[in-house]
């Protein structure tokens, strides 16, 4: 096959940012090349840059073995389809598709014949004296596409083609671009971020990120092989977990080995396994490789989609305390002022700010009349970093004053060597008031628990932090009394999604099990 | 719709009193004669008579066409290229537009007197070329200075036309077009001017329109012996005092004017529609 464009290093800016870091590209006489990613990650600009639009800052485009860089677009036998085709609304369909032919003024005979082939190709016959705005989305897509295969360009650009189409036309679309590729036998270059099309129809998928080529391949390649998380993960759907390689075709992940298909890693390496949820099984316990609980199993129509939990989390379990605490009213002033008691980690006492001690014990003033909103002017304390029980007060600009404890208590955290991560969270004490007002109960425990999560012996910095994902609790928020209650954070364990069409409930203790084949080495970054 | 109709109500009575109204009683005026008695009309086709039979009014009205399509191609040929320019400037586009339409902010009596300043034998001009050693130019009271001056007062609504059509323009067409291999003489020819035909209309149609019945830029710049549809019906209502034969040219102009507008719009539609 021969080379028809070559991207060589190219490089694009737009107001100082980079959207191409140094795009290289060769794309072969009759393929069907799809450019994969999300939006803002290049590939239009890539389009453009080929299409003649836009001048590459750096690197060079080479056409058929010419530098084209700055050859205009009219001059490159090049056609595009654009994103919403613009289609010339003061012509009706045979002179939009005619438009390139008569430019070149071919003879009239043939222009008409040319036109009328077109029509049949993009299956249109009988439309050619339609005005455009009286034909739908797809029909104009199919117009668009005559329009620019008409001049017989070696090279068909394709802008996201099928974004405006409904889901059951861009199904269609996808099958007849697919077969007018094959019958006329030119280089597609087509843009997309959807993986599903892509998948369909391209013989070599360029998965893009952030102006960088992450993988180049044919579609079984990138789904089967992807190099990293991020193709992983843009490509279909995934469970990534972390491994090491032992020795050639033997990886270690969930403290166990298992065969493998890949080699050529060092000894011990760090790698991400990749397992898709369609090459997992649901067996009994014993016969599984990997055992695990149920956690939830979402009906799909053919399959289910079932999440097993292998390792729960890092959880850690603190008291909060609910007072039936009013808040202090000042009468002569017409203010009021509330704060909780709250504790402190012995390590914050050195860096104690005001702003610190204002949040932590959710110190706040306002007129009951106005609601409004006062500033707390002055805090008064004294503090040691030693445990023990220090009072705070605070107090308004009119004198309005309210005093708690803070109490300085050595740190509250868990750690968990097995799955490499630490948690941490602080008792706190609460009003049931505060606890009713609530619009997002889990979120404003981890807040007033101080509760965080990292991974452990990060060589980074910052620590890497890792999300709370759970939060369970003993308590009716919405009928809550005094007294001191537990509240537990939790973190995500090893979960698997797998597509099994066997029925299992949540709860259910299962057995999960894979071929070497399924199992994917990715390098790790 | 149906539920804002209300609304419109204020301005339809409006318009009834306002223009309906006016427009029937010159209709009534142009085909009466004043009776003896008070407030007794008699129909006649007189004032169209004598207009048609006088041949003084029919090259009176030939020379307000004239003069109004020669103003309408200036003001295009003028207008169009900085319309464009107007359309394709991005960021400057708002105060080339304020320079466009400032002289409208100041009363168009004034700035047309303005006008005989520079252009009458002592004037501006003249002064200035008698400086420079240039000799001397008469340009009041000749067909110039009429045109100059409706070509200055009216060519505002035909950049202001054009240039909104033009930036309405989706900028992917012109894209399309270099795509199929327009250089770009061929994608103005093929794709912009085509697009900004409508805005070519309504601009002709605003230029047109009160050139075509213009009276004190000729009175002024053309002087008492150029004279125009529009002097004549000035004359007939506030010195003849023939109110009659003054509506009858009224209706004569506004039935032209109606035929001028319905042949451009006819024109606009058979070049197909333009969203």
């Amino acid at each position: 096959m021969k080379k028809l464009i070559e991207l060589k290093n190219i490089v694009k800016d737009f107001d100082g940012q980079q959207v191409l870091k140094g795009i290289s590209l060769d794309i072969y006489e009759n393929e069907f090349v799809t450019l994969l990613g999300p939006s803002g990650c290049g590939k239009t600009t890539i389009l453009r840059i080929i299409g003649g639009f836009l001048d590459a800052d750096g690197g060079e485009v080479r056409f058929d073995g010419k530098e084209i860089n700055h050859v205009p677009p009219y001059q490159r036998e090049i056609n595009t389809v654009f994103q919403k085709y613009a289609l010339f609304p003061h012509l009706n369909v045979y002179d939009n598709i005619a438009f390139g032919l008569k430019l070149r003024k071919e003879p009239k005979d043939v222009i008409e014949q040319k036109v009328i082939r077109m029509l049949r190709l993009v299956g249109l016959d009988g439309f050619a004296k339609r005005r455009v705005s009286q034909m739908s989305g797809g029909q104009q897509q199919r117009v668009a596409i005559a329009r620019a295969l008409v001049n017989e360009p070696k090279v068909l650009l394709l802008d996201e083609p099928l974004g405006a189409l409904d889901l059951k036309l861009r199904k269609e679309m996808q099958r007849e671009l697919k077969k007018i590729q094959q019958e006329v036998g030119i280089t597609f270059l087509f843009v997309t971020h959807d993986q599903e099309e892509a998948l369909t129809m391209s013989d070599k998928i360029v998965v893009m990120k952030e102006g960088t080529i992450q993988q180049i391949g044919s579609p079984t390649d990138i789904y089967n092989e992807p190099i990293n998380r991020y193709v992983a993960n843009f490509i279909g759907e995934s469970n990534i977990i972390d491994g090491t390689m032992r020795a050639d075709y033997r990886v270690e992940f969930e403290d166990r080995q298992f065969e493998c298909v890949d080699a050529g890693f060092e000894k011990d390496e760090a790698v991400e396994v990749v397992i898709r949820p369609e090459d997992l099984d649901i067996v009994p316990v014993a016969q599984g490789k990997l055992r695990g609980r149920v956690k939830s199993a979402l009906f799909k129509g053919v399959h289910y989609e079932t999440m097993v939990e292998t390792r729960a989390g890092t959880s850690i379990t603190v008291q909060m305390t609910v007072r039936d605490g009013k808040p202090a009213a000042n009468t002569g002033s017409g203010e009021c002022i509330s704060a909780n008691d709250f504790y402190l980690d012995i390590e914050d006492v050195e860096q104690l700010t005001d702003a610190r001690i204002i949040a932590r014990a959710d110190a706040q003033a306002w007129n009951p009349q106005t609601d409004e909103f006062l500033s707390i002017a002055k805090l008064s304390y004294s503090i040691k970093p030693e445990n023990g029980t220090y009072p705070v007060t605070f107090e308004t600009h009119s004198g309005t004053s309210i005093t708690v404890n803070m109490i300085v208590a050595d740190a509250n955290r868990v750690q968990n060597r097995e799955n490499g991560e630490e948690i941490y969270a602080m008792n706190f004490f609460k009003s049931a008031d505060e606890i009713h007002e609530s619009m997002a109960i889990d979120h404003d425990l981890i807040t007033w628990g101080d509760a965080s999560a990292w991974v452990l012996n990060a060589q980074e910095e910052p620590d890497i932090r890792v999300r709370i994902s759970d939060v369970v609790y003993t308590f009716d928020p919405d009928n809550i009394q005094p007294g001191t209650y537990d509240v537990t954070f939790s973190t995500k364990g090893y979960e698997y999604k797998v597509s099994t069409t066997d029925r299992t409930e949540p709860g259910d203790v299962v057995g999960l099990t894979f071929v070497p084949e399924d199992l994917h080495i990715m390098r790790k970054g | 719709m149906n539920r804002f109709r209300a609304m419109a109500y204020p301005y339809v009575l409006f318009i009834s009193i306002l223009v309906v109204i006016p427009m029937l009683l010159i209709i009534a005026y142009a085909f009466t004669v004043e009776g003896t008695a008070f407030f007794q009309h008699q129909f006649t086709l007189d004032n169209f008579a004598r207009f048609f039979s006088d041949a003084v009014f029919l090259q009176v009205l030939v020379r307000s066409l004239r003069v109004a399509v020669f103003t309408t191609i200036v003001c295009l040929i003028l207008g169009y290229p900085a319309a464009y320019c107007i359309a394709k400037s991005e960021r400057r586009q708002g105060i080339l537009i304020l320079i466009i339409t400032l002289p409208t902010w100041i009363n168009m009596l004034v700035r047309t007197y303005a006008w005989v300043g520079i252009l009458q034998d002592n004037g501006l001009l003249n002064a200035v070329l008698g400086t420079l050693g240039l000799g001397q130019l008469h340009l009041m009271y000749t067909d110039f200075a009429v045109v100059l001056g409706m070509v200055y007062n009216f060519i505002p609504f035909m950049i202001l036309e054009i240039s909104a059509a033009l930036s309405k323009m989706d900028p992917s067409y012109l894209e399309a077009a270099e795509d199929l291999g327009a250089n770009r003489r061929q994608s103005f020819l093929h794709v912009t001017l085509p697009l900004s035909l409508p805005g070519i209309i309504s601009g002709i149609t605003l230029v047109f329109l009160p050139a075509v019945s213009a009276f004190f830029i000729p009175k002024l710049l053309g002087g008492g012996s150029y004279v125009l549809v529009g002097n004549i019906i000035e004359t007939e209502f506030l010195t003849a005092g023939n109110w009659s034969f003054g509506s009858a040219l009224s209706l004569i102009m506004a039935i032209i004017i109606m035929l001028s507008i319905y042949l451009t719009r006819r024109i606009d539609r058979n070049r197909g529609e333009v969203s």
